[in-house]
């Protein structure tokens, strides 16, 4: 098919790509062309103001374009374009909601664009973006002005924090959260809010107030969407963080060779530099000390006040519009709080009594809830009949052994938080359920039983006690505690770093065991050994603060020496008029020792360095299965599985079809079964590795080598030995290249 | 070998030729697609029954609203019937429909992409009866200036055609509506490459993006139409003294001097009433949006002479001065425009 000819008279030309590819690159010279593009623009946006609803398409060139195309080039010329900013936020806030689709994404794109080329700032691009998004009724637009909107102030936040645009943004969500409680506009703010947690960029207090706020309102899905962020806003926030810690790794060895074999080209390089940076970004980002970033529930301000006014509004008051499993997710909030920070809501408790059956639908969220909202401060008189109220309703020869372990967990958890809870009956009544033929109530009465062990042993009978328990009761070390005791608080891991000490110092004696005579006087020099080095140290730290983990780990400073007698010669004694005081006491309980530790020596940064080390150490063994499990941390929430419990292993046998699918749940899937070699030449080919000898010659076409074996037959005797003698010496060789530099 | 062998007789399949025999059909060469197929029944779905031929009146809304259509050809050809329409008809006859109505479906048509359909608009809009169109210039403008900066050459020249047309017909209406000065005049400043010093000079870049356009001498026309402009905005208003009463009572209310018509007591009368043109109180912008200098009115002429020689005055002597120096037909032309200012000059000094 021939082209058909366009006649020269025909043809119009109107390429703004092909202008704007060339005012890029020499804005100067065409600045006449440029020019009457704006009047042109100027002109086409009198035309559309006059009739903005109307869809009539202007010939080869349309609104969009111009727009496009202005702002492409806007930054060659501020003089000139100085009002199309604003122009374009007059359309947008104006016409929205009768411009054509097309048209207002392009605003939009071409405000962002501006922004980014620093022709408008992210205030007033925020201010005009976030009314539309809020008041549009398109759900394309919708989407696009969030996305942009988030972008926008994640990347006003990439460098440093944008601490004035934050908090006028923050502002406007918490007026916009607190102005109409009854609208669903607040839900706007939430998913901003959650969406700057989750990437950190927002991780103030203020952040959590809009939250807070928001939770209160009267709106159930601004509610429940408040209510959630709380109770996982900061999962989802380590999650992301895991997740960009463990991109893929770049192999810049990897990556430099195969520059070194390929062809050089400039994208190659190019990429090789980008590889070079990041991997140089990543480890500056490795180096850079932790952010500190506080839980939502932390950052609370008031959180009685909170926890009271969630807990009368949406679960006491009658009037409340929520559903249950609304109500379930704000009770599981308000019991967090007071687990968490220790609250006491008075008809808290009161309130879940009627909620205590095992008809109530989700009966196990209760169950946690209430495990949740018990802590050692809350009175036990409140708690008692709870407890006894689940002991009469779950646990029960009578009721179904999931019941029966549900009511026996959750007692359980009840009982590890306040003790004093349970009364001696009640508990020598449920502990006979270890005896239960169901594995999971027997199970969750074990549970009870070996948590009483360690907790208060004096309330079980005399032979459930158990050996270690007996014998701590007679020696007087397990005591019940009473209510709202306190343990004297320490620094966490500090015993761990005593025991290191302690072995360090053994195996220095051990170095040095011969000239311990003159230790003294060493000693001393030591002493001032020590001083200095601090002071050095301390020195070279103001320089650069990145060293310190390479402080000198064995140099101590003592400023007392009422201790470590034990320890055996007074190596680090600092001044010996003091001696009289030191004496050995090898009675000395655990923790008085840790806690002179901390108070009669400053830890050196070494000292605090190798803490922080043991520290983590023991919670990654702790985390090692069959050492003893890993203890919650405060943060964490109870879930109803854990009431739950073994529930599952009472459920009966499983059919066949769940065993298979069991068997086969570790199991990848195999798509083929070959041999071992296929599977490994398969491998090679997919790692792009090329074929041995041996393969290139069984591969050979069959007609290249049919010659050569025709002509063998033919080899007269001499030939045979020339060609074997010729074999045997490449043999010797190495082939026919020859191990040239192996022999050398 | 036995696979070569067969490989071969494989290959010779491909170029076999087909017998013709004679008495049988021709065989079905191998590209052929089937297309027929079987249908109980044809359904129409629009079918027109009319006995009668479609009245002159539905024809001509018809056609105009064509001229909205995706095809070239339809649009011209729409154009041209509506031009043979109006110009066939009786002046003494109403059109079938009225300007207001048709102008916002031409004037896109300025902009359109086929050089015939411009033609074609130039030709029915000459044919349209000027009274009706002196009422509408407003929204005619911007469709011009949005013509006359446009990339494509041939557009520029139509719209500077159009320009011509409408000063010629409605002069007084266009340089004095909103806008319709200095927003003009810097589209001909920018279509001339006059604004700043260096673009004027003669060794600038002249035609320095797009492409020329395939009617020559753009330069020559644009400065014709551009003197024919600045007479109608800041030439002498020649016409004054043969204008009947109601004319000049428009154009300039106390040009006409103390030759009052009504009685001894009323000196000049006309300027204490109501103007007698189709929207009176249009000054007052009561309805549009705010208007910033460069979209305001301009209504007499000592106004526009003053925002001429503020902002204009300069670039445009330039920029005449080196059409002179070019010489040949572009010198020519670039006097007519200096005869208008000279001219302008002159009533300036006289007021």
């Amino acid at each position: 098919m021939v082209k058909r000819k366009l006649g020269a008279l025909e043809k119009v030309e109107a390429d703004l790509p092909n202008l704007q590819h060339k005012i890029r690159r020499d804005p100067k010279s065409y600045i006449e062309d440029f020019r009457a593009q704006h009047y042109q623009y100027e002109s086409h946006r009198e035309i559309f103001m006059a009739a903005p609803s109307a869809t009539t398409e202007t010939g080869l060139i349309s609104l969009r374009e111009l727009i496009d195309f202005l702002a492409h080039v806007a930054d060659c010329y501020p003089t000139i374009t100085k009002d199309f900013p604003q122009q374009l936020i007059d359309i947008l806030t104006q016409h929205h909601l009768i411009l054509q689709p097309e048209l207002r994404e392009k605003i939009v794109g071409s405000l962002v664009l501006l922004r980014k080329k620093e022709l408008l700032d992210s205030a007033t691009l925020l201010q005009t973006l976030f009314p539309i998004l809020i008041s549009t009724p398109s759900k394309t637009l919708r989407a696009l002005l969030f996305q942009k909107i988030l972008m926008d102030l994640r990347s006003s936040n990439a460098k440093t924090t944008n601490h004035k645009l934050n908090r006028t943004m923050q502002t406007v969500l918490f007026n916009m959260v607190t102005s109409d409680r009854t609208s669903s506009k607040g839900l706007w703010a939430i998913k901003l809010t959650r969406e700057l947690w989750k990437r950190q960029i927002w991780t103030d207090a203020k952040a959590v107030e809009v939250m807070k706020e928001a939770s209160l309102a009267d709106n159930d899905k601004v509610v429940v969407g408040g209510v959630r962020f709380f109770l996982g806003g900061d999962k989802e926030r380590e999650e992301m963080e895991d997740e960009s810690s463990d991109e893929e790794a770049i192999d810049l060895g990897k990556v430099k060779h195969q520059v070194g074999i390929n062809k050089k080209t400039r994208k190659k390089s190019r990429a090789v530099e980008k590889a070079k940076a990041t991997v140089k970004r990543r480890e500056r980002k490795k180096n850079q000390p932790h952010p500190l970033n506080f839980s939502a529930l932390h950052l609370l301000h008031d959180p009685q006040g909170y926890a009271e006014s969630l807990f009368s509004k949406h679960l006491q008051n009658t009037k409340s519009k929520l559903n249950l499993d609304q109500k379930l997710l704000v009770l599981q909030l308000v019991t967090r709080l007071v687990g968490l920070h220790k609250l006491h809501i008075m008809h808290l408790y009161s309130y879940f009594q009627k909620y205590l059956t095992p008809r109530q639908p989700s009966v196990t969220s209760f169950l946690a809830s209430l495990a949740q909202a018990s802590h050692d401060l809350v009175p036990p008189d409140d708690l008692e009949p709870l407890v006894q109220k689940i002991a009469n309703e779950f646990v029960s020869e009578a009721s179904a052994s999931e019941v029966a372990s549900a009511g026996l967990n959750a007692i359980r958890e009840i009982c590890v938080r306040q003790p004093l809870a349970m009364n001696e009956t009640l508990l020598q009544d449920l502990v006979m359920y270890r005896k239960s033929k169901d594995k999971g109530v027997m199970m969750a009465g074990r549970g009870l039983l070996s948590l009483f062990r360690e907790i208060n042993p004096e309330m079980l009978k005399r032979r459930d006690r158990g050996k270690d328990a007996s014998i701590g009761l007679r020696s007087g070390e397990r005591k019940e505690k009473r209510f709202a005791e306190q343990e004297a608080g320490g620094i966490e891991g500090l015993e761990l770093l005593e025991k290191w000490k302690e072995e360090e110092r053994r195996k220095k004696r051990a170095e040095k065991g011969l000239a311990s005579d003159a230790e003294d006087d060493e000693d001393e020099d030591d002493e001032e050994a020590d001083w200095a080095a601090w002071n050095v140290e301390d020195d070279e730290d103001s320089d650069d603060s990145g060293d310190w983990v390479n402080v000198q780990s064995d140099v101590e400073i003592e400023l007392s020496d009422s201790e470590d007698e034990k320890d055996g010669p007074p190596s680090k004694k600092a001044k010996s008029n003091d001696d009289t005081k030191a004496e050995s006491k090898p009675e000395e309980t655990a923790e008085a020792k840790f806690s002179k530790l901390a108070t009669t020596r400053i830890l050196t940064p070494a000292d605090l360095a190798k803490l922080q080390e043991l520290r983590t150490e023991a919670a990654v063994n702790a985390l090692v299965p069959g050492s003893k499990g890993a203890t919650r941390h405060r943060d964490d929430p109870l879930t109803a599985e854990e009431i739950e419990g073994l529930a599952a292993l009472s459920a009966g046998k499983a059919t066949r079809e769940e065993r298979i699918a069991h068997a086969k749940e570790g199991k990848t899937d195999r798509s083929e079964h070959k041999s071992v070699t296929a599977k490994r030449k398969e491998r090679k080919e997919d790692q792009g590795k090329s074929t041995t000898n041996k393969e290139k010659a069984r591969k050979k076409n069959f007609l290249m080598t049919l010659r050569k074996a025709k002509s063998k037959n033919k080899r007269s005797l001499v030939q045979t030995r020339a060609v074997l003698k010729a074999h045997q010496d490449r043999a010797k060789r190495g082939g026919r290249r020859g191990n040239v530099g192996a022999v050398a | 070998m036995g696979s070569s062998a067969k490989k071969k007789k494989e290959k010779q399949k491909d170029f076999q030729k087909a017998k013709l025999k004679v008495g049988k059909a021709k065989g079905k060469p191998e590209n052929f697609t089937d297309t027929s197929f079987k249908t109980k029944g044809i359904t129409l779905t629009q079918q027109s029954l009319t006995l009668t031929a479609p009245s002159i009146q539905s024809q001509f809304t018809h056609h105009v609203s064509l001229l909205n259509s995706k095809s070239d050809a339809q649009r011209r050809d729409s154009l041209a019937h509506l031009t043979t329409h109006i110009t066939s008809k009786p002046t003494s006859q109403p059109l079938p429909q009225p300007v207001s109505t048709l102008l916002p479906t031409l004037s896109p048509l300025i902009l359109d992409a086929s050089t015939n359909v411009r033609t074609q608009l130039l030709k029915l809009l000459r044919a349209l009866p000027p009274a009706d169109v002196e009422d509408h210039v407003v929204q005619l403008m911007p469709y011009i200036r949005a013509g006359m900066t446009h990339l494509a050459a041939d557009i520029r020249v139509t719209a500077i055609e159009v320009l011509s047309w409408l000063v010629e017909i409605a002069g007084e209406a266009v340089v004095s509506c909103a806008g319709g000065w200095i927003k003009t005049l810097n589209c001909f400043l920018s279509v001339l490459g006059w604004h700043t010093e260096e673009s004027s000079k003669w060794s600038a870049n002249r035609a320095a993006f797009g492409k020329a356009g395939a009617k020559g001498r753009p330069m020559v026309k644009v400065l014709g139409v551009l003197a024919e402009f600045l007479h109608a905005g800041i030439g002498e208003d020649e016409d004054d003294e043969d204008v009947v009463m109601g004319g000049a009572e428009v154009e300039s209310g106390y040009g006409s001097g103390d030759g009052g018509d009504g009685g001894f007591p009323i000196v000049q009368a006309d300027v204490h009433m109501v103007p007698k043109t189709a929207q009176p109180y249009v000054y007052l912008n009561l309805f549009g949006s705010p208007r910033d200098e460069e979209g305001e009115m301009y209504e007499t002429r000592e106004e526009r002479f003053r925002v001429f020689k503020s902002r204009f005055l300069v670039a445009v002597e330039r920029g005449v001065e080196s059409a002179r120096q070019d010489g040949g037909e572009v010198g020519r032309a670039s006097s007519s425009v200096s005869k208008v200012l000279k001219e302008a000059r002159g009533v300036d000094w006289e007021g």
